[in-house]
Parts: C-alpha cells; structure tokens; sequence
C-alpha cells in the first residue's frame, strides 16, 4: 500500500493539479481495467500514459493510430524463415503490459475491432495459433473529441471494452504556473523510477477484487442502474456488464482510499466515469450523471 | 428524490392547524377563519424561504386591530363565538412566534383544544367525523415533528389513535355525567331559534312551512295512529285583536274529564323551544321533567336549548270535556269590532245549524265549498275587516287564515273558540323506524267548546279546504305553489328519499346513544354491568380501571412487535433531523461520508461524536451487515446525540 501511495504521489509531480485523474486512472488498472482518455491536445494524456507505465514499472509501448494502420501493424504478422523453412511470429506492440494506443479514432474500425478483441479475450489469435498476451495488460487510448474530420468514432458496444472514460482538461492556474516554470516533462519522466513491480500490482489487483460488496451496497448500485434504465434522456441504460464494471471500479476507488469495504460514496465517485461512455454521453455531458446520484436516494 | 427534511414538521404542524379551523368558516363570520388560514398560508412560505419572522412591534399592533375588528362584528369577546374567534385569532399571531420545536408543540397543543371547537355549535354525526379528521391529522403532525419518517407516519398516527380508541369508548362510558349537556352554552343573541311564535298573525307559520329542519322525532310503542289523526300541541291563542292572535289567558286551572278515545304511548325527543315540546292530543298524564298546563300542553320544569326526551300516553280522538264558568265561556266568546258581513254570516249558520254540532257542519260545507283554495302566498289582507275580506273577496289562505276565519265565525255566533298551534302530521323513516316531523308540519287549528256536551272539539278547517294536507302532508296539497317551495319540500325521488331517510336514522341513532347518553342511561348501564346502583366516585374508579387495564390490551399487542423501520434506517433519519436543526441539510442521496463532510461545521467534540457515529454506522450497513442488538444500542447511542448544546 505504502509504494502505491508513492506512485500517486510521483505521478502527481508529474501532471500538475489533477489528482483526481490521477487517482481514477490508478483505481481503473486496479481495477484491471482498460482506459480511455477523452481530451484535446496537449493537456497531457501522453505524459499520464507514461507517468503510468514508469511507476507500475511496466513494459510500455505506443501506437500512433492512423487511417492507414493495419491491424498487423498492432497485433503481428508471421513472417516466413528461409533458413527453417518455417513462419515465425514477430509480436506486434500489442504484446507489452501497457499500450498506449494514440488517438485511437483515426484508425479504420478494422484495426480498432482488432485491437479491441484482443482487449477483450488478452490474446492474439493469427493463422489459427493464439498468442497469449503479457500480464498484466492495460490499453491506454485517447482520442480528441473535437477534431471529427477523417475520424472513425467507437461505436458504443467497443466502447463497452473500456471500463473508465477520463479527461484531463486545463490545469488550475498554479498548476500550470509551476508547469510553466517547472522543468520539462520528458526530463522528468526519466527520472521516475519504478515503485510498484508486476507482482505488486497483481496483488493490488487481487486485494481490490477481494473487498467486500454488503447487500446493501449491491442495492444501491442496483438503484443506480435502475435510474439510468427509467432515465428518459438517456438512449439505453446501463448493461449487467456496466454494473459489474461500476462494482469493480468502486472496489478500486475504495482500495485506494485504504479502506476494506466499499461505501455508496465509492460508487458515487467512480460512477460518472464508468457509466458516461457507456450512456453514449460526451464528455461535458457528465453533469446529468452528477444529478442523477444527487436523485437516487441511498437505500 | 431529493426532499429538505428541514421544516417539515413544521410544515406539517401548519397544514394540521389549517384543518382543525376549516370547519370555523361555516360557523364564525367568515372573514375571521379566513384571515387565520391566509395567516397560516403566509407563515407556511416564510418558512419554506426560511425567511426573517417579523418583529413583535409589527405582530402587536396588527393583533390589536384583528381584535378590534373581531369586537366590531361580534360586540364580544367571550362566549362560545367570541371565544372560539378570539382563540383561533391567536392560534394564527402564534404561529409568526413559533421558532423553537417547542413554540411548535404549543401550536400544535393548541389546535387539539380547537379540534373541539366545533362541537360547542353542533353535535350532529358530521361534527364528530370532522373531528376525526381533524384529530388524525394532529396527531401525524406531532409524529412528523418528533422526527418520525414521512413514509408510514399516517398509519402510524392512524394506529396511535385507533389504540386510544378503546379508552376514549370506556371514559365515554364511566365518566360521570353533569345534568345538562357539557356544552350547554348560553345562547347567543343573534342567533335566531326556530319554532312557533307567541303569536300569531298571517304569515307567520307559512314562513315556517317553507323550512325543512327536523323540529322533533317520535317513537310510537306498539299502535301508530294514522297521520291524520297526529295533532301535536304546542300553543293556545286565546286573544284576537282584529289582526293577532295572542295568548293572554293563559288559564292557571282546567278540570278535564277524559272519555273514550285509545290508548298510545310514544317517545319524543326534541329541542325545546321556551321551555316548549309538543304533545299528542291528548296526552293525559304529565311527562317527567315538566307539567301538564291548561289546554292539555306540555311546560318544561327548566328552560334550556339541549335536546330532551320523553314518554308520554295519549288519548286518541279521545273527548276533552271540561266546564267552562260564564266568565269564562265570555271571555272566550270575546272579539274585537269590526268584520260585519262575517259576524251576519256567522249568526246566519248558527241559526241554519241550530246546535253547535250543526253549525260546525254548516262551517266545514262553507269552507269545502265556497270556492276557497289552499295556499303559500295568499294576497295580503291589510283592511281592517280582514276577516270579511278573507271570507267573501280573497278566499286564499293557509291554515293560519282558515283557523282565524273559523274561531272568528264560532265567537260571532256566540260560541266559545280558540286556536291551537303545534305540528300535524310527521313522516315515516323505515330505516330508523321512527317519525320525522319537521317546521314543515307546522300547523294551526281550532278548538271550539259545545256548551251541549261540555267538551272542546278539534275542528280543522284546513282539512275541510285542503284534505291533502292533513292526510299526506303540504307537498301534496298545494300543487300550483310547488316551485316555490324549496327543493326539499317537493316530492323526491326514490333514491333520494331513501338517502335522506338513511342520514335522518343514522342523526337520530347518534342523538339517541351518542350525545343522549346521559345519567340515567349511564345508571342503567351501571346496574346492568352490575357495578353499582349509583355513579359514585367509587364505581367510576373501578370502571375507569377495569376499563382502562382492558383498553390498554392492543398496546401489549403493539410492544411485541418489532418496530417496522430497522434500528439502522431509524437512527440514519435521527442523524439528519439533528443536523437539520444545526442548519446542516443532509439529502437522502448523501452516504455517511458526505454527510460527516457536510458537517464539519460542528464544535469539535459533536463532529468526533457524529464521527464515531458515522464510522459504525458505515461498518454496520457497507462491512459486517450488524447484528440486531449490535444496531439497537447504536440507536440508542444516535438518540442520545444532541449536537448543539453545550
């Protein structure tokens, strides 16, 4: 616990004033869980992405997603060995414990279903032989809400694989000053040393799933689900799945906050995150989500 | 969803009072109920705004002017309605006072008081309803003020007053009784009665008959006479005046020989006017509670506006003879001057009839004749020889004119007559097996003495004109007027003729066991339960203790019980009325760590307490779901947090 506290610390010299991103990133991966980050440029998504992989010590790789990428370009390509005689499988960046898959609605919706299949099922499947992934595996992707020209949006049951949708947003302003006069960046990402190893987070992991759920909690969730099911302005409600997702988010939050059991304000605090993209929600669009938990009485 | 548990009680305490009030408006000049309801009104937004109360240099004067106009328009300050207007007067300037939940509970103990307003004007079924309501209704505001949960608090405060109903019955019961009604109230002098006059000149019963109020109801013991043969007496006009008939005599001894007629014995219960009540002709023995005055009516030893009750046995067409002095045959033969043509036709029947009985015959074929008609609105008779101009132009009339034409014509001819006034008729009501008779029924007849045989024989000249009216009553028998007559008095349709008679039985019912119930049928309950021959405070305590350790048995019942909200819920709801009473507003959507957060606030050491509080109660409901005991005791220790006071 006490290196994982670290870690929150470190990245939080690293991106200025948003701690709370900060913390539902960490919670999302506790959470074994895939993260999207909704932002415009420059805000710093990038630097999060590698804050992310220095101090979990992971192996850290990054695709800049294109029109013209293909989906051998991220999951591998069997290449034939003229001295053997025989194909071998040349990993694409897909096999790392971290990918960084940047700005990833330029790609075609080939190349995002098959990123997002391997996502889902944590393996490579090519020519009929399945290459498991690293574990742990985590897919950071970001993509600019704004800059819709020659984009292919996610649709929303792809955008179902990522249990967190984030955004950073401008830093206050003494953030950004100390930014401003601080040193940069890149100096400063290579001066993270890794807290936490691969084991430590597996374990984290474990201890997240393990934290108790009382009945009455599971109501509350339950109530919650309801509301945005009875919700009007709202095209769907949220799935099973997005309830098992907002439970397993809560469970994250709550480990981070050093506590055993989950409490309704867990959910409450990871809840506009999990459910927004789910809901098909923009990202400024959260606001309705925060009035719905000011509506939904705690049971 | 969200709702501001702040207030509510208050709220509630408002909305309760406004109730109780409601049923003031009918019987307080309006403007005052009114002017209390919009108070209340307005203390209900400044609330809601939470807004500045205003100061007590504005209230006073504001107070003293209400009071003012309340002088103006009663010119009283006690009694039944100066004091009920100047409570409720009070009741609205108390709620601009009211801050503290304890200026709440005196507003609230307040409208309990009002609550039993009503019932010093009226005890009819309707009154005892509104008071249910309006006790229900209290009794769910002080639930709400005392912090209970919205949800279920009606039927909580419906079982809290369904359990005290069994002691209510019991007290009801045993208590003693004093010997008039609790509410005898003085009478208040603009309130006008109802009832025959003292005298009476054209126009004064047909006022009467246009008025549908039950005047008194009868229970027949075993023989019902035939409604023609119901004549109620109440009054005897001795005195005409040429315009009036009065009673002056008023004679202080008759010696009355009863002879043949049938025995028929009834119950009557009827609010007395002037110590007033009708008796059936002829009733032979005095009532209990009265005597027997000259001219076979009914005097009531005290005077008083509560409802009596009595036996009586009668004589039906029984004869009535008695001796008449020459003083006294004169004075009845007495009349004014004046009405020549009548006094010819009189002496002219008198000698066509030969004896009296013949010139009564002669009389009723004149009147059955003579081309008179029955009705509400004769042409006004204003000559000085109204009499003659009855008998020969007019020759339109109600009861009233035929009774005074018919004494006049007998007195001409010599012959001693007077009029008799009361009720004749009545109406039947299955449901309740009883008679109804109403102003409606209201009646004048006359009385002439044949000097042959000694005895004053009923003569109904209204009969001879308009038989309808004696034998089925005045709807039937002035078709033509019928528009006039109010919607009540007309014939009604079935349905709603049998409606009016189920509310006239269930009314009677309630008179008889419920607002009757008085120290003689309290005596005969005693004796019968076998506690006693007479309401001591010896028998009444052993009632009230019997009758109270029975009344308290649902309460065991209650006890057993577990209570329906869970110790957890309860205390999270205790928690949040005592912020709210800091200012701290918790919403139903806000978790034990959003609450903690709102109250930092607090002094130190009731934040620590809140703290601890909040801790178990996060632990017991989101970590280890508590055991029973384990919450029970948490809620005790959420009952003894008291944040605030130092």
């Amino acid at each position: 616990m006490q290196s994982l506290s670290l870690a929150y610390r470190q990245l939080n010299t690293l991106i200025l004033g948003k701690p709370r991103a900060i913390r539902l990133a960490l919670a999302c991966l506790i959470a074994r869980g895939h993260l999207l980050i909704e932002d415009l440029p420059g805000v710093g998504k990038t630097t999060l992405a590698h804050g992310l992989a220095a101090v979990l010590g992971l192996h850290y790789q990054r695709v800049q997603f294109t029109s013209d990428l293909l989906p051998a370009d991220i999951l591998g390509v069997n290449i034939y060995q003229r001295e053997t005689a025989s194909f071998r499988f040349h990993q694409g960046p897909v096999f790392s414990q971290l990918l960084l898959a940047d700005e990833i609605n330029r790609a075609s919706p080939k190349v995002q279903s098959a990123l997002l299949e391997a996502m889902e099922e944590r393996q490579v499947s090519i020519d009929g032989e399945s290459h498991p992934l690293p574990t742990p595996f985590f897919v950071i992707a970001t993509q600019n809400p704004s800059e819709q020209l020659g984009t292919f949006p996610l649709p929303e049951s792809q955008l179902d694989r990522f249990l967190m949708r984030i955004s950073l947003g401008y830093p206050p302003p003494e953030a950004e000053r100390a930014l401003l006069l601080g040193q940069d960046r890149r100096t400063l990402l290579a001066d993270i040393g890794a807290t936490l190893t691969a084991a430590d987070l597996l374990m984290l992991q474990n201890k997240a799933a393990a934290l108790t759920v009382t009945p009455d909690l599971a109501d509350y969730v339950l109530a919650l689900l309801q509301a945005t099911r009875q919700e009007r302005s709202y095209l769907t409600g949220l799935s099973p799945r997005a309830g098992l997702a907002l439970l397993a988010a809560a469970r994250a939050w709550a480990l981070l906050e050093g506590r055993d059991h989950v409490l309704p304000e867990d959910v409450k605090a990871v809840f506009p995150h999990v459910a927004g993209h789910r809901l098909g929600l923009s990202g400024d669009a959260l606001g309705s989500l925060n009035k719905l938990l000011d509506h939904v009485a705690i049971p | 969803m969200i709702r501001s548990l702040l207030r509510q009680g208050e709220m509630a305490v408002l909305l309760a009072v406004a109730l109780v009030i409601l049923p003031l408006l009918l019987l307080l000049p309006p403007w005052l109920p009114m002017l209390v309801l919009c108070m209340l009104a307005l203390r209900a937004v400044l609330l809601r705004r939470q807004a500045v109360l205003p100061s007590l240099y504005l209230l006073l004067p504001l107070l003293l002017l209400a009071i003012g106009g309340l002088w103006l328009s009663l010119n009283t300050l006690v009694g039944r309605e100066g004091g009920a207007a100047l409570l409720i007067l009070l009741l609205g300037f108390k709620s601009f006072e009211s801050r503290q939940q304890r200026d709440w509970q005196v507003l609230l103990a307040l409208g309990f008081f009002l609550a039993a307003m009503p019932l010093l004007f009226d005890q009819s079924p309707l009154a005892a309803v509104w008071l249910a309501i309006s006790l229900l209704a209290l009794t769910w505001a002080m639930l709400i003020l005392s912090g209970e949960m919205v949800e279920g608090s009606l039927r909580s405060a419906m079982q809290a007053l369904s359990l005290s109903l069994p002691l209510m019955l019991v007290l009801f019961v045993v208590m003693p009784r004093l010997p008039g009604p609790l509410w005898s109230m003085p009478h208040d002098q603009h309130v006008a009665g109802t009832g025959l006059s003292d005298s009476m000149e054209p126009g004064s019963i047909s006022q009467l008959v246009q008025q549908q109020e039950p005047a008194f109801s009868v229970v027949f013991a075993e023989r019902v006479p035939a409604v023609s043969e119901m004549y109620w007496r109440i009054m005897i006009f001795d005195d005409f005046d040429g315009r009036r008939w009065q009673n002056v005599r008023g004679l202080s001894s008759e010696t009355v020989r009863w002879q043949g007629g049938r025995l028929v014995s009834y119950s009557l219960t009827g609010k007395p006017s002037k110590a007033r009540l009708p008796l059936l002709e002829y009733t032979v023995t005095a009532p209990a509670g009265g005597v027997l005055e000259p001219g076979n009516l009914f005097k009531l030893a005290r005077d008083g506006d509560e409802l009596f009750r009595f036996q009586a046995e009668s004589l039906l067409a029984g004869h009535y003879r008695t001796v008449l002095s020459r003083a006294d045959q004169d004075f009845y033969r007495h009349l004014p001057p004046g009405n020549p043509a009548s006094r010819q036709l009189a002496l002219q029947w008198r000698a066509q009839g030969g004896d009296g009985a013949g010139f009564i015959r002669t009389a009723l074929q004149y009147f059955r004749l003579g081309g008179f008609a029955y009705t509400l609105q004769p042409p006004l008779l204003n000559s000085e020889d109204g009499i003659d101009q009855f008998m020969f132009s007019s020759r339109q009339g109600f009861c009233e004119h035929y009774a005074s034409a018919l004494a006049f014509m007998a007195r001409a001819a010599g012959m001693p007559a007077r009029i008799v006034t009361g009720y004749q008729g009545g109406q039947f009501n299955p449901v309740g097996q009883f008679w109804q008779v109403r102003s409606s029924d209201a009646h004048a007849w006359v009385e002439i003495w044949l000097a042959e045989s000694g005895e004053w024989l009923r003569v109904d000249p209204t009969a001879a004109v308009a038989p309808d009216r004696v034998a089925q009553g005045v709807s039937q028998s002035i078709p033509a007027m019928q528009p006039q007559l109010p919607v009540l008095g007309r014939s009604m349709p079935g349905w709603l003729l049998r409606v009016q008679q189920n509310w006239q039985a269930a009314g009677f019912a309630w008179q008889q066991w419920v607002v009757g119930y008085d120290a003689g049928k309290q005596l005969n309950l005693y004796r019968w339960l076998g506690l006693g021959d007479q309401v001591d405070s010896g028998t009444v305590l052993r009632a009230v203790l019997i009758g109270g350790s029975l009344a308290c048995l649902p309460l065991l019942l209650l006890w057993r019980r577990r209570p329906s909200v869970p110790p957890l819920q309860q205390g999270r709801h205790r928690l949040v009325q005592a912020l709210a009473a800091m200012g701290i507003v918790v919403v139903d959507s806000d978790g034990p760590l959003d609450i903690l957060n709102k109250a930092r606030r607090l002094p130190e050491p009731d934040y620590r307490q809140l703290k601890a509080l909040l801790k178990e109660y996060a632990a017991m409901r989101y970590r280890q779901p508590a055991a029973p005991q384990q919450a029970r005791q948490w809620l005790r220790r959420v009952k003894a947090f008291r944040p605030g006071r130092q």
